[in-house]
């Protein structure tokens, strides 16, 4: 590391110009979060300082109303989340150990779909739900989320199991393993970190979608998340209740910031590769 | 098949057999993988060939399906509003790459040259926590920055006392296309950063040890060996941001529906409306057509031309 010492005596110059960008970034958050604590009486007067008594009844009524949405979001991004998993493990275990037929036209008839653009597929995708009669339930969205979601999962655990020494399984199967014991005591078990990269990844874009939901859920019941917090913020920012909305702005996120917390490490890989994928 | 992994039947002792004897002989990793392609073929595929398909029909959706060849993207030709919102598409996208090009990978190369490794780490951290922020949350916040009364814009003008520069930003025909590509400013807490730093961090520090050893200074060192080593995720975050401009349209229907008029419409919002709004699923599926032959077309170009860059700096 002598580039490091040798041509950068001091980060002084580096950091304001980071720290600049920093607050640029983080002000309006800070200024949501500060917000939120605000009664809507006094909102305009202390627009720029700190709420005198902090209005907890925006967090009380906020919570009303984003709840349901709140679980909602967490039974279709849970249940597609566990659904990629399951399926995209077993399919990347079987196309990383096993030399069968057809196995390289199958891997890149899947890898292919990485090119097709959601926009493309968005209006058949939506008249064939509407064909199963899947409005307004959440298998319209579930069924949809893991069949898409598995695309790039099976690409990286794929790689990730066909990198693992193939010595493991000769014993294992000198032990007399069967296959699904080798997936389940090996395969499983050696790609936890990928696996909970995964999962990260199908949660964030589960948990973010927009469109879909709203093209196939038009019933308030079963709206997810993103939906509710259009509605809401459209509904309380009509009627000039900041407060409010500002409150459900932050219940909304708390969810993945704790994930974020407790997955750090995760995250960004997640979202590296999640980068990749679009 | 020395290869002993490869036996999912009970006998492996099968030498070379047959195609037949050897797919049979594997049945049960076809079995496996029925699920995903289950999955795949009612889910993707057949949307796919569905929207390719009907894009030279005249549909509803329902009962009305009259084959038309090629009239619907005839129609498009002819097509105010498709123009219109290809024209916004265009602005959006360059300005979208250029910032794409700046502000994130000048952090990052910030980021990577700071001598103190903690601190690097604490700004990659805090580039990370807005990501974590639902999306539409995000929008939501925008839009009330730009709110024409109570919003942040607009108060922050009148407290510097620039109140004569107010404006009512997504509501003004001149500005709201620009209103919408500032969102998010400053643009350095997103994946191009993350995708930059990674970038950097993977350049082998003897390259760079030699370049200081040779004499080189901060400037030249990140002119001529740090750029072309970043120069394929470079062309990553080029082809991330384009496809992401050409599909995603939540943005534009969220913050202003595609007004005022039609000064923020784009073709995915046309897609969207035609669709859902009139019911014209085919004309739908051939705007859709159209916007996946680009992307495909542009994927391939990012592919070549960079490509054919770092070739030449390698030279």
């Amino acid at each position: 590391m002598i580039a490091r010492q040798r041509t950068l005596h001091h980060d002084w110059p580096i950091h304001t110009v980071l720290g600049v960008l920093a607050v640029l970034t983080f002000f309006p958050f800070v200024f949501l979060l500060v917000s939120s604590f605000r009664s809507t009486v006094a909102f305009t007067h202390t627009f720029w300082g700190l709420p005198t008594e902090p209005e907890l009844a925006n967090y009380r009524d906020a919570w009303r109303v984003i709840s349901p949405y709140l679980l909602n979001s967490f039974i279709v991004s849970g249940i597609s989340t566990l659904g990629v998993l399951g399926i995209a493990s077993i399919s990347s275990f079987i196309f990383a150990r096993f030399r069968f037929p057809g196995r390289e036209f199958l891997f890149m008839a899947i890898l292919a779909l990485l090119m097709i653009p959601s926009i493309l597929t968005l209006i058949p995708a939506f008249l064939l739900i509407k064909e199963l009669n899947l409005i307004n339930t959440y298998w319209a969205l579930i069924l949809p989320y893991i069949a898409g979601g598995q695309v790039f999962a099976i690409f990286i655990l794929r790689s990730f199991i066909a990198s693992l020494p193939e010595e493991l399984f000769e014993a294992a199967r000198l032990d007399g393993a069967s296959n699904f014991q080798m997936f389940q005591h090996i395969a499983l078990p050696l790609s936890k970190p990928m696996l909970i990269t995964v999962a990260i990844m199908n949660v964030l874009a589960t948990w973010n979608d927009y469109i879909w939901p709203l093209v196939t859920i038009p019933s308030q019941e079963f709206w997810t998340i993103s939906l509710g917090i259009v509605s809401f913020g459209s509904q309380y920012g009509g009627l000039e209740r900041w407060g409010p909305m500002f409150a459900g702005y932050v219940i909304a996120s708390v969810p993945l910031i704790i994930l974020f917390t407790l997955t750090m490490r995760y995250f960004i890989a997640g979202l590296t590769s999640g980068a990749i994928k679009a | 098949m020395s290869n002993a992994i490869a036996s999912s039947g009970p006998t492996a002792t099968a030498g070379r057999s047959g195609l037949w004897t050897r797919i049979l002989r594997y049945r049960a990793s076809y079995l496996w993988l029925v699920p995903t392609f289950l999955m795949l073929f009612i889910f993707n595929y057949y949307p796919a060939g569905s929207a390719l398909y009907h894009s030279l029909f005249q549909w509803n959706g329902a009962n009305v399906k009259i084959f038309v060849g090629l009239s619907n993207f005839a129609e498009m030709w002819n097509d105010r509003l498709w123009w219109e919102s290809f024209r916004n598409l265009i602005v959006l996208t360059l300005a979208l790459v250029l910032i794409n090009l700046t502000f994130p990978l000048g952090a990052a190369a910030m980021i990577f040259h700071l001598w103190n490794l903690r601190m690097a780490y604490l700004y990659r951290v805090l580039l990370v926590v807005p990501m974590v922020v639902p999306g539409l949350v995000i929008l939501m916040i925008w839009k009330f920055i730009y709110s024409p009364n109570i919003g942040l814009l607009n108060q922050t003008l009148s407290l510097i006392g620039l109140d004569a520069l107010q404006r009512p930003w997504l509501g003004d025909f001149q500005l709201a296309l620009y209103a919408i590509i500032f969102v998010g400013f400053p643009w350095v807490a997103g994946i191009g950063t993350l995708i930059y730093l990674a970038g950097f961090q993977a350049i082998p520090s003897e390259l760079l040890d030699s370049a200081v050893i040779d004499g080189a200074s901060t400037r030249q060192r990140f002119l001529h060996v740090e750029m072309p080593m970043v120069l394929s995720q470079i062309k990553l975050v080029v082809i991330l941001t384009v496809i992401n401009a050409f599909q995603n349209f939540t943005i534009i229907l969220v913050m202003t529906g595609g007004g005022p008029g039609t000064k923020t419409l784009v073709p995915g919002l046309h897609l969207y409306r035609t669709a859902m709004a009139y019911n014209r699923m085919g004309y739908a599926c051939a705007i859709g057509t159209v916007l996946f032959v680009l992307i495909l077309l542009l994927t391939y170009l990012n592919h070549r031309y960079l490509r054919s860059s770092v070739e030449f700096t390698g030279a």
